[in-house]
């Protein structure tokens, strides 16, 4: 039964593990760091996994499991990003795509994000992941209004960060 | 916002660039928590020989000469050789949980397994605070019996210190130095492995959970 349960839950996540992947580039800096949270994700997942009746889609649950996890991580250790470590990352953009212009732009809207606060990341996150309004909002826990509310903010935070 | 909506399109077309953690990696990651539990205990396990060991290293001339003198020389050699011993096989035994539970592929095998760590450090703790009193209890019975000579060995009558009552104020420092190093002894294994026992019973709890 128990042994069910683990490959079950194995399966899910290697087939979703895109979503914890996304997380972690996002509230990382390193792939060291990175690492650690997939670990750290993976870990809760399967203790919350239990829990999880399949109410809501496994992949929405994934987002609520793996999203209050890397807050919470975030906040303990508090890993501030520095803003000379954005160089550092390596934010892929296909050259054949975008001209130099576009892409230091994305580089810069990328390092605004992750300027951002803990919880105001994970709405952009999930606004990235092309998530409509309800979803955040059941994923975040908050009502649908301050779901928008709070990404307006969001927006307006992103805009003085490029334009201070 | 028109630059993060462009930057929303690059993120969905960026999935494939994501790294890709295979099925039996993932089993893994579920077991490793209890397992670098176990590394820990087994890598401070030697931390803590080398440092008995290195103790004997640094250890004074003068205390070595008094102890031939005393006629403890041989004695103290077989018991060390007798605690390292010991010390040796509990190394192998934590050594053995850590590489079990770095291969254990279920959690009933890993349950059992945590088990016997905490099983192990518990008699670890016991066989070194035990031993430690034992022998303390064995040398201060020797040397109060043997209280004159030692009184010779350590020159007290050059420096002046008076030989009545020297066997009495000498045992009473003794069990008082006695207890301070057992203390001490406790509270490290205490904080060291209590800390690290106590995250096991955490993960052993969590398993049990997971099982019923």
């Amino acid at each position: 039964m128990n042994k069910k349960l683990e490959h079950r839950f194995v399966k899910l996540l290697e087939t979703n593990q895109n979503i914890v992947h996304k997380i972690c580039r996002l509230y990382t800096n390193d792939k060291d760091a990175h690492d650690d949270l997939f670990q750290e994700i993976t870990i809760q997942l399967w203790r919350a996994f239990p829990k999880f009746r399949g109410d809501s889609k496994f992949s929405t649950w994934m987002y609520r499991v793996s999203l209050n996890t890397a807050i919470t991580l975030y906040r303990k250790s508090k890993r501030q990003i520095d803003t000379q470590d954005f160089e550092s990352i390596s934010f892929k953009i296909k050259s054949e795509e975008y001209d130099d212009t576009t892409e230091q732009q994305l580089k810069l809207m990328y390092d605004a994000v992750k300027k951002l606060n803990d919880i105001d990341k994970a709405l952009v996150f999930l606004y990235l992941e092309d998530k409509s309004y309800r979803e955040i909002s059941g994923t975040l826990g908050i009502s649908e209004v301050n779901a928008r509310v709070k990404m307006n903010r969001a927006k307006d935070k992103l805009r003085k960060i490029l334009n201070p | 916002m028109d630059k993060l909506d462009k930057l929303k399109e690059n993120w969905q077309s960026e999935e494939h660039e994501l790294p890709k953690v295979s099925f039996d990696k993932i089993y893994k990651i579920l077991l490793k928590k209890s397992s670098s539990i176990v590394k820990w205990i087994f890598v401070i396990s030697i931390i803590e020989l080398l440092f008995w060991i290195s103790l004997y290293f640094i250890l004074p001339e003068d205390n070595i000469n008094m102890m031939k003198e005393l006629g403890l020389e041989r004695v103290m050699y077989y018991c060390e050789i007798f605690h390292f011993f010991i010390f040796g096989i509990f190394i192998i035994l934590f050594y053995k949980n850590y590489k079990s539970i770095q291969v254990t592929d279920s959690t009933n095998v890993l349950m059992q397994n945590i088990l016997n760590t905490r099983k192990t450090v518990r008699y670890f703790v016991y066989y070194n605070v035990g031993m430690t009193i034992a022998f303390s209890i064995a040398i201060d019975t020797y040397l109060y019996n043997n209280s004159e000579k030692l009184y010779e060995v350590m020159g007290l009558a050059k420096q002046g210190i008076p030989k009545e009552g020297f066997a009495n104020i000498f045992i009473i420092s003794q069990i008082i130095v006695g207890f301070i190093i057992i203390a001490l002894l406790i509270l490290f294994y205490w904080l060291v492995y209590g800390i690290l026992l106590k995250k096991l019973k955490g993960n052993y709890r969590e398993l049990k959970k997971i099982n019923s």
